[in-house]
């Protein structure tokens, strides 16, 4: 029997049983499904976090000296004390890493974690909790900040500890309708008076939190306010992608000038880029690519022996007309193809049944959550091979037993 | 009018194993079919009529003997080249019509050739062309459950037609038809002789096998009598 013959057949086969071939395909649609809305998922998020995450929280190309490594998982006590034991960063090592990288587009010293927060109001208007960093002015070119009015901090600002103040654009939007007029306004930030210097451009939301909620000082009128933070940072930042590991190796051995320590001191300082929280992330997903398909190969043998169960229920159903075929001359091979064809063709549409629904839920949890998803060829791809590979691992045998039906007792069975 | 030889069987012999005990169904059958004979095989319930049509028709094999067909041994030959003789060589019609339900006239008859390799637009025409000649032209579309039990028939004489077989075989063809029913049938069967088919019909009744130009009676799974009537 030609191929196409097969197909027309097992459609119309599962067209004929359409509720019962739904159920059959349960378990592929869900497990595949799950493969690809999970891949969606985690393929969107891997793509967010080094897109925007590490560009967000470090700068674009860009590095940091900082006292404590930037980490997303715990230290333990060891560690802990041992870190606590750093000198903290002083704006004096801010000068001794910029002769050390003179190619560098800007060095910045910022305020650390943690933020402190401030209500921030100008007359009666009042934005509740708005991060306060401390900056030098290179640190607006390390995030590549945009004024969207008035103009970014000087250095007379810093060396004069000026009260004036950097808005993000949330901030500035809940209390000004107009930028430009905002600009010279006098606003309080928690008690102390400040003078709205410029307004920073948005730069939009990473991980469903705005990263325009803050006032931005100078760093000699936050340290003024909130005193000297234990976690003061240096940030660099390169022109080119490629330049960052040799500026970073620089940046350690000036460091080390600064700070005397003797060859083979270990370094009391960390050079750092976001790099590390990329890789925890790694790490994380690739957990999870471990576990994803175990729990998809489960659902996918128990949705392969159902669909075996349904083959079988049906090769008994139709021994009669399985009798007719072979008395009119279908050959072993004949029979054994038409029952393979249904089962591939039952298992491939679960697979793409379970490829819509896996897209749709990925689309649903890209709308309703700030997580992004990607869905991925590759895991289309992987999905449709499982459901036709599924089709004939457990089509194979009860089309065998179709096929080796004996003529006379198949008619006997009408 | 008889022709060269189509069947030769001799010493055709078929047991069925029950647990302990073997039926003998056929107990060494020598006989043989010449080409555009029209024979009857009769016989009473259990001689062992159907068992020979079924080896006669490949859909079984015997358990001893040999049977020659068109000059080639059957009795040796293995499932897929059975299945080849049945779907070129042989027509069979059956007491119960085993037409598939939920295909229609059309389709039924077209099922042999599906499997002789046949392209689509062929396959409809030829299938058309034996519905017209059993005189179904105008019930091409009809399911079996949308057709009379003589109608059903002839679907089925339409479909052991369809390949031009060598030989067309009837195990009962009228055994669930009423009698005017089973008349219509028979002058189909007549018609095919005619043009030059031949038929081997298995019967219980003496009117219908009065038909056939030969009979052959069957006892106990041996040939009892092997009678030639001349044409009247
Ligand atoms: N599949 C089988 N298993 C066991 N015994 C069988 C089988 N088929 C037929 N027989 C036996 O073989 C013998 C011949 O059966 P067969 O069907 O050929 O008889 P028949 O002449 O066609 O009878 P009827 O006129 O009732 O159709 C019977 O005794 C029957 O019981
Ligand atoms: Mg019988």
């Amino acid at each position: 029997m030609p191929l196409f013959e097969g197909l027309r057949l097992a459609f119309r086969e599962i067209a004929a049983h359409k509720l019962r071939s739904f159920f059959t395909l349960l378990g592929i649609i869900v497990s595949v499904a799950f493969l690809v809305a999970v891949v969606a998922i985690i393929q969107g998020m891997n793509a967010y976090v080094s897109e925007n995450l590490a560009g967000a929280i470090v700068g674009r190309n860009a590095f940091q000296v900082r006292r404590i490594p930037i980490s997303v998982g715990l230290f333990d006590d060891e560690e802990w004390r041992e870190l606590q034991r750093r000198p903290v960063i002083q704006a004096e090592e801010v000068a001794f890493v910029q002769r050390a990288i003179p190619d560098a587009l800007a060095v910045s010293l910022q305020s650390g974690w943690p933020t402190p927060q401030a209500d921030v109001s100008w007359r009666n208007q009042t934005v509740g909790d708005v991060l306060v960093f401390g900056v030098t002015p290179p640190f607006q070119i390390v995030q590549d900040y945009v004024m969207a009015a008035g103009e970014g901090l000087s250095d007379v600002d810093v060396r004069e500890r000026r009260r004036v103040a950097i808005l993000g654009y949330d901030v500035a939007e809940k209390l000004f309708d107009d930028f430009d007029a905002a600009v010279g306004r006098r606003i309080r930030v928690g008690r102390t008076q400040v003078e709205v210097k410029g307004i920073v451009e948005a730069k939009g939301t990473v991980l469903g939190q705005s990263w325009d909620g803050f006032v931005m000082l100078p760093i000699t009128l936050f340290e003024a306010m909130y005193g000297r933070r234990q976690t003061t940072t240096i940030s660099v930042k390169m022109a080119r992608a490629d330049q960052v590991a040799g500026a970073m190796l620089r940046a350690e051995e000036a460091m080390r000038v600064a700070r005397r320590l003797r060859p083979g001191e270990p370094n009391d300082f960390t050079v750092d880029t976001a790099e590390g929280l990329i890789t925890f992330w790694e790490n994380l997903t690739r957990v999870i690519f471990a576990v994803v398909p175990a729990v998809v190969a489960i659902g996918v043998i128990v949705g392969g022996i159902v669909i075996m169960n349904i083959m079988l229920m049906s090769v008994t159903e139709r021994t009669f007309e399985i009798g007719i075929r072979k008395s009119v001359g279908a050959k072993r091979g004949d029979i054994q193809r038409q029952f393979l064809a249904e089962s591939i063709v039952l298992a491939t549409t679960g697979g793409i049944l379970g490829i819509l629904t896996g897209w749709a839920l990925a689309q649903l949890v890209a709308v309703v959550s700030p997580m992004p998803a990607r869905v991925t060829l590759w895991s289309i791809t992987l999905a449709l091979a499982l459901g036709a590979g599924v089709g004939v691992l457990f089509g194979v045998y009860p089309a065998r037993r179709a096929a080796r039906l004996d003529p006379i007792i198949a008619l006997r069975n009408e | 009018m008889s022709g060269e030889s189509l069947i030769r069987v001799s010493g055709l012999t078929r047991e069925y194993r029950m647990g302990a005990e073997t039926v003998h169904a056929l107990r060494g059958v020598d006989m043989e079919i010449r080409r555009n004979e029209y024979l009857a095989i009769m016989g009473p319930s259990g001689s062992g009529k159907s068992t020979l049509m079924n080896l006669i028709g490949c859909l079984d094999s015997p358990t001893c003997g040999e049977y020659w067909l068109n000059g080639v041994e059957v009795s040796q030959m293995q499932d897929d080249e059975l299945a080849r003789v049945r779907n070129r060589e042989i027509g069979f019609v059956f007491q119960t019509f085993n037409l598939l339900p939920r295909a229609s006239a059309l389709h039924n008859v077209e099922l042999p050739l599906i499997y002789a390799g046949m392209s689509g637009r062929e396959r409809r025409q030829h299938a058309a062309r034996a519905l017209e000649r059993v005189g179904l032209a105008d019930r091409m579309a009809h399911k079996p459950n949308e057709l009379s039990g003589g109608q059903r028939q002839r679907v089925a004489i339409a479909r052991a037609l369809v390949n031009d077989p060598s030989i067309l075989l009837a195990d009962e063809p009228t055994g669930n038809l009423d009698s005017s029913t089973s008349a219509e049938i028979m002058a189909v069967f007549e018609e095919l002789y005619r043009q030059g088919q031949t038929v081997v019909m298995v019967t219980h009744e003496a009117d219908i096998a009065s038909h056939a130009r030969r009979v052959v009676t069957l006892l106990d799974g041996v040939v009892n009598s092997d009678t030639v009537r001349e044409a009247a």
